[in-house]
């Protein structure tokens, strides 16, 4: 029962979950019509029209994408998260730990990871699993599923959709993020085009 | 600071008040900006019954006159906290009315939260602050070696100047529930638990207990257990059989429990959880709380959480065979221990029970 005092919180995941000190080398220009390996990982995409690398990390076996900029538009990789292994970097260890990926899960566990790891992470409980299908991600059965999340003190919606599979103990998931309004609908397709492509070398 | 009132009566109240100083008047428009932004916010829950229902508990505990004077805003946040503005806006979090048993309970804490608004109590703290900064300042410009020392007894002492003002807000709310008719005893259970629950969160997460320290330096709050033993000696003297309302309480948050319960199983907090939902139980276990129960031990994965899970959703089902989740979580848990024939045959019950679910295809594919 305290009185309130503000708190600062930035928008996008890789820009609040990339601590200060990780090599915030600057963002790069992926050119369309090559494969490229993704989050220092032997998960590759190719891309047909052009993305910008952003350079903060969600977090070790992360990258992200954009068209426009994160918080309209994002892809993230997670390129075989381990096991006992977070999503991302972990805010706070000690008063906001996050779950963790076991390599025995199911892949209808992956969502409530997702959803939990979110909550948690950007400090929010208007994050929701809106459906869930099965889909092939790199020629693995996997789950495709839709979310629809708001971040405080922000109060625009975002929708999500994610594809996700586990091979050999390791997830392999891809994300696209944006706004409910115009950009989720708009961009979607660029993103399905991606998972298209995936491939694990 | 409280005006002196004879037992049984609450200290005269000065009606709608107006921002006397330019401080004051600074604050209360900082308060109604944030007070326009949380109102119109995504995370504020408008069910006209839920906040009917919160407002006519304050207007009990504190009386009519008093109660005009505030806004209750409820915000979904599975924390326990609640929090006041000095231009009379007062926020709830949901996590708050899911620990809280009775109206008593919720009277207190209202209570509390409308006290340090009759106290004045931010524009206090404030001039404080910044008296305080400014001398910090002045130290700073000095130099020498004692400036640091200086700067952290001042902020020493605007901290335990909060602690004196917690302390202040209880002893008013003590007060009103003692005029209302409420049994006082239910504010130092309430922190009794909380304090529990917050060592079981610890304990779960390999820390260590701080219900014991003393007075902490930085502590804003007074600590629990001293809180806990002043409540409790205020109480010790009321008269038997005061109401507790908690027939009238568990009703209202009928339709909001399933929502709070999820909210609170995503934390990634086993043990403070397992406390509070065995809490939560004490007159028996529910299906949604048998439910929640079985989904913590579920996610959390352990090769014995898993038979402990698929009993709790037996359990579950027993007293509601028409509890889909539980059947969706019994199926899942049960596959997971390697038991396939059982486990398929609760996941084709729930796509019976629900046959549009969002993850009804998901599950399809675990069926064959």
């Amino acid at each position: 029962m305290t009185r309130s005092f503000p708190r600062i919180r930035t928008l996008a995941l890789p820009l609040l979950l990339a601590s200060a000190t990780a090599a915030i080398a600057g963002n790069t220009l992926i050119v369309p019509g090559q494969p490229v390996a993704v989050a220092k990982s032997t998960l590759t995409v190719v891309p047909s029209r052009e993305w910008n690398k952003l350079g903060a990390r969600p977090g070790r076996n992360t990258e992200s994408w954009t068209l426009d900029g994160a918080p309209l538009n994002e892809v993230t990789f997670y390129g075989g998260i381990e096991n006992d292994r977070t999503l991302f970097r972990e805010v706070s260890k000690k008063e906001k730990p996050l779950p963790r990926f076991a390599a025995t899960m199911l892949l209808t566990d992956i969502p409530a990871l997702v959803e939990s790891s979110y909550r948690i992470a950007l400090d929010t409980p208007l994050m929701r699993i809106a459906a869930a299908e099965p889909a092939e991600l790199a020629g693995n059965k996997a789950i495709r599923f839709r979310y629809v999340f708001t971040l405080p003190e922000e109060e625009v919606e975002r929708q999500g959709e994610a594809v996700a599979t586990i091979v050999d103990g390791r997830l392999y998931m891809l994300s696209f993020e944006a706004p409910t309004i115009h950009f989720y609908d708009r961009d979607l397709p660029s993103f399905r085009a991606l998972v298209a492509t995936a491939r694990l070398q | 600071m409280l005006a002196v009132a004879t037992p049984g009566e609450l200290p005269p109240y000065a009606g709608a008040y107006q921002p006397q100083t330019k401080d004051e008047r600074g604050l209360w428009m900082q308060s109604d900006e944030e007070e326009r932004i949380v109102r119109d916010s995504a995370f504020v829950i408008r069910d006209a019954a839920l906040n009917a229902y919160l407002r006519d508990v304050l207007c009990r505990a504190v009386g009519t006159a008093r109660c005009e004077g505030v806004r209750i805003h409820i915000v979904r946040d599975a924390a326990f906290n609640a929090n006041m503005s000095p231009n009379g806006f007062m926020r709830v979090f949901t996590g708050a009315l899911l620990r809280i048993r009775d109206e008593a309970e919720l009277a207190s804490m209202l209570g509390h939260e409308f006290a340090h608004f009759e106290l004045r109590h931010t524009l206090v703290g404030f001039k404080q602050e910044r008296h305080a900064h400014n001398l910090a300042i002045w130290a700073g410009l000095l130099g020498g070696g004692s400036a640091i020392g200086v700067q952290l007894a001042l902020i020493g002492s605007t901290y335990e100047f909060s602690r004196a003002q917690e302390t202040e807000a209880d002893m008013l709310s003590s007060r009103f529930l003692e005029v209302a008719g409420f049994d006082r005893q239910c504010a130092a259970d309430l922190w009794q638990r909380i304090a529990d629950e917050t060592d079981e969160t610890a304990r779960g997460r390999r820390q260590r207990s701080q219900r014991y320290d003393p007075v902490g330096f930085l502590a804003t709050h007074p600590t629990n257990l001293t809180r806990m033993r002043y409540l409790a000696a205020a109480a010790a003297d009321q008269p038997s059989g005061r109401r507790t309302g908690q027939e009238a309480y568990r009703a209202a948050m009928k339709p909001w429990r399933a929502l709070l319960l999820a909210d609170q199983l995503k934390r990634n907090d086993f043990a403070g959880t397992e406390y509070l939902l065995g809490q939560l139980a004490q007159d028996g276990w529910t299906e949604e709380l048998l439910f929640a129960r079985g989904e913590l031990y579920r996610l959390r994965r352990h090769p014995r959480d898993l038979v402990a899970a698929a009993r709790f959703y037996t359990d579950a089902i027993a007293l509601d065979p028409k509890h889909a989740e539980s059947q969706r979580g019994l199926g899942l848990a049960l596959l997971r221990s390697g038991e396939v024939e059982r486990g398929r045959l609760a996941l084709r019950r729930y796509l019976e029970l629900v046959p549009a679910a969002s993850d009804a295809p998901m599950l399809a594919t675990l069926l064959s």
